[in-house]
């Protein structure tokens, strides 16, 4: 491949792509990730933990339930 | 919405069984070949490696289907779950010749309501993550 080739080629790529236009976004995303890290996650419900706590009973106290559970996951 | 919700929506779906296959397998392995349990554990261990995964993926783009006409919390659509399967696992254990002699009565009694609370703790945390991480919550 020659230097005119080079060049045809180069011309026809740059028909062929759009330049790009915006170079930079419009907001900083800095803040926002410094805002996500600093925040803390959403308490669990507390009927979420009593449902838990319920489960994890059941399967304390019939055992044997845990390979049918098992079995359906 | 992004495109494709359906497919989305099976792949969220599918994360938790598909993790949990090998935690399955291993339980079948060690209660069959180390405490040689008397059952052909080998013969039901289809149910959940082929079936359960795809059903859960299947449930999940049921709810996304369902989603814009009737805002059913997906915890309690997940708690449906274990009423719809349990049926199809028993089927299957009968299909492939798998005795389970009074297993069902302790299933409804025990199994069931844990289940229910266990699949209504897993969507409504675990499904719903994977959902809002594919956008489609």
């Amino acid at each position: 491949m020659n230097t005119q080739d080079d060049e045809r080629l180069r011309r026809l790529l740059r028909q062929a792509i759009a330049p790009c236009r915006r170079r930079e976004l419009d907001t900083d995303l800095w803040p926002r990730m410094l805002r996500l890290l600093g925040s803390r996650p959403a308490p669990r419900p507390w009927f979420d933990l009593a449902l838990a706590a319920l489960a994890a009973l059941g399967l304390i106290l019939f055992p044997g339930a845990i390979p049918g559970l098992l079995y359906h996951f | 919405m992004k495109p494709h919700p359906y497919l989305r929506a099976y792949m969220a779906g599918i994360v938790v069984p598909t993790l949990f296959i090998p935690v399955v397998f291993t339980a079948f392995i060690i209660a069959r070949f180390v405490y040689r349990v008397d059952a052909p554990l080998e013969r039901i261990v289809i149910f959940p490696v082929a079936f359960v995964p795809g059903l859960w993926g299947l449930w999940n783009m049921l709810w996304v289907a369902l989603h814009s006409r009737r805002r059913l919390p997906l915890g309690l659509h997940g708690a449906i779950t274990p009423l719809a399967f349990m049926p199809l696992g028993l089927l299957v254990a009968r299909t492939v010749g798998f005795e389970i002699p009074g297993l069902i009565p302790t299933m409804i009694a025990v199994v069931l309501p844990v289940a229910v609370i266990l699949y209504y703790l897993i969507w409504k945390h675990v499904v719903g993550f994977f959902n809002e991480l594919l956008g489609i919550a």
